[in-house]
């Protein structure tokens, strides 16, 4: 009898010790660190609304957003109205948009600060000491429509595969947790934060059609966990204004991995490379010495690795510029031909991005003219240093331009017969036929493709 | 009908063509129908360019006699839609057969509601005539990929026809009533009903002559996109019925060499002034650029802004924007030469590389990742200019298989594949 007491004794012990704390309690203290975000994007014609879901990081009342929630040519200006709800209520809390990351990708919200009190940085719930392994139990928290009050629920799913892509990142084998929202083992310690889903191949079979493959993506849940020790080191990359700057610049594009089968023919076996299809002229890239065809095989030393797919390469080059200042230094280690050429590369500043552009928008006219930028250069095959003409932004649907037949990302190159030789000068032009109401027609000549056009806008 | 009409009746034939096509990897021979029309004793036969090409591998005339008689391509031209070809008169003459030749009409004459027939194989279906009117005789149809590919149209206009036009009605004969041949049936809108358009006899019967005489038509290239001006002359500040829009200058052409730009107004032609308010006018102006033998220096009188300037260029010889094709079996991968057209629709530097038209699943070029549409530039350690060189290559490499490094760009993106055995 006293034996078999004792053996219910143990027994009870032992699992305490497993479960310190049930699942349902872990939830209930862990969804304070969630949060639903709806902000606006104002545009020339639409007010779209956008709700996405945050991780709150620290007691300022800072919250990360994925990288995907907001599109990279949306102006910050553009962001009205930011507001939180905590999981399950239906008042809100005003915040401020702080801009995103260049790194992690990450955008940054901060709540007001009476309004954040309740709230739990992710921080608070100790972190696991090693990655999680393959079939281990990780749950997580995903929330519902605003007309459910985003109301949280409880998700769970167990470790498919570890993966670097670049960084550690863990799928699982159903949907752990919604984008953006944090997953935690069952002892409650943070394993990583949930990441835009992936697509998954489907068949779609219909009355006509049989069998078509299509792609879906999960907006609401995912099985992609980016683990805690690539989240937790980056949470201070808070950015130091709206623009995110400073940010660092290579001046390279087009990057393209690449293949297992090239390495080997080149006999880097165990390795991987970039190869470099574009460099901009004067940028960092260029003064360097880096030359169109080049293959980046190794940064400060460091043979780039060998990835799978082979395409995460090329993040991965991309993350170890964006990790340095700039101003900063690093060798680069290059194939050239047949030879190898060591660069020394000093990185300079991210020239202007679409969203920091100029721009304005002209109603009556019908549409947006943006700065042109050293990127667009690029994509129109300019001659380097171009910096002539506007961008065509928006195009307002019916409107007089779009009769005539603009088109967004023309490349506007004279006004009237005269050439645009700088963004004030086409925004002075366009002003002026816009507000004269006697004004009956005016002529766009636009580049698209290599190929211009001239183009008859009628007014009125 | 008239006694014309039954002789030109005598005169259409059907034409069965076997042609090579390169689009899936390997040689594929495709077949198809479509309609001709003898116009000589000594068997020429004029047809649509897009019904017999340079491709063809084996062409049949099905004579009115319901005889067939082989033939060979004597020439072709793409801008006009047109191919000639000269039955197998040995043929002809070891069995005794006999076919009747057209005459042509004068297409210049012809005015809208005026009826005309159009005889051909709609469908397969041999000898078919139909009915209708002019619709109009001035159309303008420019279209840079309606031959199979190639460009059509630039230099001339069309006439309309609410005659059915249907597929394999291409090549037939548009007749008016007398059996006078009027034009060369080419096109139809497709899904729309009663637009047909064919190729004017006075256009016909010129590339015809120079087809005889030299199997193609050399043009002259300037480089210059015009546009009609339509209702912009008083914006161009225009006296009446002058001048036509350039509305692109190709780059690194003679135009554009010549300092021609987007925008300008081109008042007069080597002293004669140009209208184009309408686009029907505008394939006359290229025509009256065309004719000229290569080499020719052209004057321009241009308004640009308030100023007029005098610009001159000089013409190179017209080249189409389909290079040359060629099937690598073994790679299971078939190209095109970059063409400079090609090379300028596509932004690219130069003319060098070929064009990826299609890999075979399996293969080794689709083993690599290579795809349609990508431009191999690089082979091993030999950049292509030339196609020639790609077939020296690949005959190392059929009597040696060894993997060979290539480059390829993908939306100007580079990137390395490796073709093995």
């Amino acid at each position: 009898m006293r034996f078999l007491r004792c053996y219910f004794l143990s027994v009870s012990i032992f699992a305490l010790a497993a479960r310190a704390t049930p699942l349902p309690e872990l939830f209930n203290e862990r969804v304070k660190s969630v949060v639903a975000v709806e902000f606006f994007v104002h545009t020339e014609t639409d007010r779209q609304p956008v709700t996405v879901l945050g991780t709150v990081i620290d007691t300022a009342g800072t919250i990360i957003l994925p990288g995907a929630a907001i599109g990279p040519s949306v102006a910050p200006g553009q962001l009205k109205d930011f507001k939180i709800y905590r999981p399950g209520r239906t008042e809100s809390a005003p915040a401020t948009y702080l801009g995103q990351d260049a790194f992690t990708g990450w955008h940054f919200v901060r709540v007001a600060e009476k309004s954040r009190a309740g709230l739990v940085p992710v921080t608070h719930w100790p972190a696991m000491k090693s990655d999680p392994a393959l079939s281990d139990e990780l749950w997580g928290i995903g929330l519902r429509n605003k007309d459910e009050d985003f109301q949280p629920y409880f998700l769970s799913s167990r470790v498919a595969v570890l993966m670097k892509l670049p960084q550690k990142t863990v799928i699982l084998g159903s949907d752990v947790a919604g984008p953006g929202l944090p997953v935690f083992n069952t002892a409650g310690e943070l394993a990583g934060l949930a990441q835009t889903s992936f697509g998954q191949n489907f068949l779609i079979f219909s009355r006509n059609q049989r069998g078509n493959p299509i792609v879906l993506v999960n907006v609401e849940e995912s099985s992609v966990v980016l683990l805690a020790d690539e989240v937790l080191p980056h949470l201070g990359r808070i950015p130091q204004s709206v623009s995110g700057r400073p940010i660092a610049w290579f001046g390279a594009y087009g990057l393209q991995p690449m293949d297992p089968e090239v390495a080997k023919l080149l006999k880097l076996e165990n390795q991987s490379g970039v190869v470099v299809s574009d460099i901009m002229k004067s940028s960092p890239a260029d003064l360097a010495g880096l030359q169109e065809r080049d293959i980046v095989l190794a940064i400060d030393g460091h043979p780039l690795p060998r990835l799978k797919p082979d395409r995460v390469v090329v993040g991965y080059f991309g993350q170890e510029i964006l990790r340095h200042q700039p101003g900063e230094t690093l060798t680069l280690s290059v194939l050239r031909g047949a030879t190898r050429v060591e660069l020394t590369v000093k990185l300079g500043d991210e020239p202007k991005l679409v969203r920091e552009a100029d721009r304005r928008y002209f109603e009556r006219l019908g549409f947006t003219a943006r700065e042109f930028l050293s990127n667009d250069g690029i994509m129109h095959r300019a001659t380097p240093g171009t910096t002539e003409g506007v961008m065509v932004h928006f195009v307002k649907p019916g409107s007089a331009v779009a009769t005539a037949g603009l088109r967004p990302d023309d490349w506007v190159r004279e006004i009237d017969g005269t050439e645009i030789k700088a963004y004030a000068q086409a925004v002075g032009k366009l002003t002026a036929i816009e507000a004269d109401i006697a004004r009956s027609e005016f002529v766009l000549l636009v580049s698209r493709s290599g190929e211009t056009q001239v183009l008859r806008v009628k007014l009125n | 009908m008239s006694r014309g009409f039954n002789r030109l009746l005598d005169a259409v034939v059907r034409i069965d063509v076997r042609e090579i096509q390169f689009n899936d990897g390997a040689k594929r021979i495709t077949s198809g129908v479509g309609s001709g029309v003898i116009i000589s004793n000594d068997g020429l036969v004029l047809t649509n360019a897009h019904v017999v090409s340079p491709q063809a591998v084996e062409i049949s005339v099905t004579l009115a006699s319901l005889e067939r008689v082989g033939a060979k391509l004597v020439g072709w031209d793409h801008w006009t839609d047109l191919a000639l070809l000269r039955l197998d008169l040995d043929t002809v003459k070891r069995r005794g057969l006999s076919f009747a030749t057209a005459d042509f009409g004068d297409s210049d004459g012809l005015f809208v509601g005026q009826t005309v027939f159009a005889v051909g194989t709609p469908h397969g279906l041999t000898r078919t005539v139909t009915r209708g009117i002019i619709s109009n005789n001035d159309r303008y149809f420019e279209d840079s990929r309606g031959v199979n590919g190639y460009e059509t149209g630039a230099f001339n206009t069309w006439l309309q026809t609410d005659a059915a036009i249907n597929p394999g009605n291409s090549g037939g004969p548009l007749a008016t009533e007398d059996g006078k041949v009027v034009g060369i049936n080419s096109r139809g809108y497709i899904g729309a009903d009663n637009l047909g358009f064919a190729i004017p006899a006075k256009v016909a019967r010129t590339v015809a002559a120079t087809l005889v005489k030299s199997g193609a038509v050399t043009r002259s290239y300037a480089g210059i996109g015009f546009r009609e001006l339509q209702d912009l002359e008083r914006f161009y500040a225009l006296s009446a019925n002058t001048g036509v829009l350039v509305a692109n200058v190709d780059v690194g052409s003679p135009a554009a060499r010549a300092g021609l730009r987007a925008g300008d107004v081109v008042l007069t032609l080597n002293g004669r002034k140009v209208d184009g308010r309408f686009p029907e006018q505008l394939p006359p102006i290229q025509q009256s650029i065309a004719n000229l033998p290569v080499g020719t220096t052209i004057k321009l009188g241009v308004k640009r802004g308030d100023q007029v300037v005098e610009l001159s260029a000089v013409t190179e010889k017209l080249e189409s924007r389909v290079g040359e094709e060629w099937a690598f079996e073994k790679w299971g991968l078939t190209v095109r030469k970059v063409s400079r057209a090609y090379a300028r629709e596509n932004q690219l530097t130069d003319e060098t590389g070929v064009v990826v038209l299609g890999v075979q699943p399996g293969y080794p070029a689709a083993q690599a990742g290579l795809a349609r549409g990508d431009i191999i530039t690089k082979f091993g350690s030999m950049t292509l200019t030339e196609l020639a060189q790609l077939k020296v290559l690949y005959a190392a490499y059929e009597t040696m298989p060894e993997p060979q490094l290539v480059e390829a760009q993908r939306n100007r993106r580079i990137s390395l594949y490796v073709i093995k055995p």
